[in-house]
């Protein structure tokens, strides 16, 4: 079964527009939540990171990464 | 054909020429040999020279490590070793640039107008140009979209054409021979007559107890990404600098409170100093050293000293940003390349670095005034020397 994707992200963040970008180029879909806007996503953010004040924050099935990590995600992925 | 080598205890050379064998499965045959000896001798008598490894492939002495890297990068090795279904599976670059920040795609655009074979090689697109929302002094625009200006760059240089290796980070560099050689952490490697350098900077880290424990759980070097993560919160914002006023203003509408430290005082332009001042939520302590961040799963304060009195204090804050400038990336070249003692490669006028096809440009080297406009001209000239050697190379 595909792994349920999701990314944290907030408007001003270059990384998360890159990971998004990398998820797309992988050809992974994914759910993308603005955490700057969304308060209940910010706080579900924090919730599964372990308090995370920093993004993105991906979560991959039961994978959780913070920051943008290639290397992370590609092992989540799989 | 057969591969002899001659090789001597504690030659660094003679250590990666058998490894470059033994990686590529070509037997060899070895002769240790000690100065003075008969072997050496005769070692001598054959080559010419008495420095060491001396390799050959037949009767062919073939010279040392940096000509046994040229040839496989021409594909010469395996036609001389008789291996010619072993085609050398990576070609020659004219030009490897290394880092795509705006120092790098500039330099792309000029090696790539020359008719050079180019390579570029970073971690990611755009650099430090990535790391705020806004560029202003850039010329041709009075202020432009971050992301944009990177678009607008990217999409120039993917109007020519040019071969990409994005999202890995070089992990060795081999500058001394005619071929360089440059490895990523992944152990691809690749081969360039020329090395361009354009690897920027990256955020200087305080060096204080709690900081990187506390990464990511309040601490943050990216103030455009993190800001609007600490809505009504108090916050502390380290540096002086337009950086760090710059992350004053990407808070000054969210948090409650913002705290500025300087070790001095503050240095950034007064237009932002003026700006800083007037949002009147913004309390400046200047000459003020961060001495520790503190909290247990979350920041919950800092503490710093006053260099005047000597008192050390704390302020209860939920977010540390700290913008105290850059650290120049530069560590895997400073075994081969002269540096200064903040860590930036030298380079001439003509962006050399003293090492033969090997050019820096960009907030990575000694060159002063960290600018985009700068670091194009820099990349635009690295590019140029690059292609100048090539010429007269031949
Ligand atoms: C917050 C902030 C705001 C700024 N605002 C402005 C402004 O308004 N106007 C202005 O003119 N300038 C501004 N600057 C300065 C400007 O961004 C820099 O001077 C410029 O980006 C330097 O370009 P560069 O190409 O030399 O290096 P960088 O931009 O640092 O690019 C370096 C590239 O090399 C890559 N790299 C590094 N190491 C490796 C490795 N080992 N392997 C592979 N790749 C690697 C990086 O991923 C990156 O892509 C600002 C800087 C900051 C931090």
């Amino acid at each position: 079964m595909e792994k349920k994707v999701k990314i944290y992200t907030t408007s001003g963040c270059h990384y998360c527009q890159q990971a998004k970008e990398f998820l797309t180029e992988k050809g992974v879909e994914f759910e993308s939540c603005d955490v700057g806007a969304d308060k209940a996503a910010f706080q579900e953010m924090k919730k599964i990171s372990g308090g995370a004040r920093s993004v993105p924050v991906i979560s991959i099935g039961d994978w959780v990464i913070v920051g943008f990590e290639r290397e992370e995600i590609e092992k989540a992925l799989k | 054909m057969n591969l002899l080598i001659y090789t001597m205890y504690g030659c660094p050379f003679c250590l990666h020429a058998k490894a470059f064998l033994q990686e590529r499965d070509i037997p060899f045959q070895e002769i240790v040999v000690t100065p003075g000896s008969e072997e050496w001798g005769r070692m001598r008598e054959k080559t010419g020279s008495g420095s060491l490894p001396q390799i050959f492939i037949g009767e062919e002495n073939v010279g040392g490590y940096a000509h046994l890297v040229h040839l496989e990068a021409t594909g010469a090795l395996y036609e001389k070793l008789g291996q010619t279904w072993r085609k050398s599976d990576t070609p020659l670059y004219d030009a490897i640039i290394l880092g795509a920040g705006p120092a790098g795609l500039s330099a792309a655009i000029y090696t790539i107008r020359k008719l050079m074979k180019t390579l570029i090689i970073s971690k990611d697109v755009g650099g430090q140009v990535t790391w705020t929302n806004d560029v202003d002094n850039y010329l041709g625009f009075s202020q432009v979209n971050a992301a944009e200006l990177v678009a607008k760059f990217e999409s120039h240089v993917k109007t020519f054409g040019v071969e990409r290796v994005i999202g890995k980070n070089v992990g060795a560099i081999d500058l001394a021979g005619r071929i360089k050689r440059v490895t990523l952490e992944d152990g691809k490697t690749y081969y360039g007559k020329t090395v361009v350098i354009a690897t920027g900077g990256s955020h200087r880290p305080l060096n204080v107890p709690g900081e990187k424990e506390l990464l990511a759980k309040g601490v943050s070097y990216c103030s455009t990404c993190d800001a609007p993560l600490f809505d009504d919160a108090d916050v502390a914002v380290v540096g002086g600098g337009n950086s760090a006023l710059e992350a004053v203003l990407d808070l000054v509408n969210i948090a409650r409170r913002i705290y500025l430290i300087s070790l001095t005082p503050l240095t950034g332009d007064s237009f932002y100093q003026e700006k800083v001042r007037h949002s009147g939520k913004v309390e400046i302590f200047t000459e003020c050293r961060p001495t520790r961040i503190l909290g247990d799963n979350m920041v919950q304060g800092i503490e710093y000293q006053s260099l005047k009195t000597g008192e050390i204090h704390t302020i209860d804050v939920e977010g540390v940003f700290v913008e105290i400038g850059l650290l120049p990336n530069s560590s895997i070249f400073i075994d081969t390349l002269a540096t200064n003692r903040k860590g930036e490669i030298l380079v001439d006028k003509e962006c050399r670095t003293g090492m033969a096809g090997v050019f820096a440009c960009g907030d990575v080297t000694d060159v002063p005034y960290k600018q985009v406009v700068v670091a194009v001209g820099e990349g635009a000239k690295a590019a140029l020397s690059a292609y100048e050697y090539l010429l007269n190379q031949k």
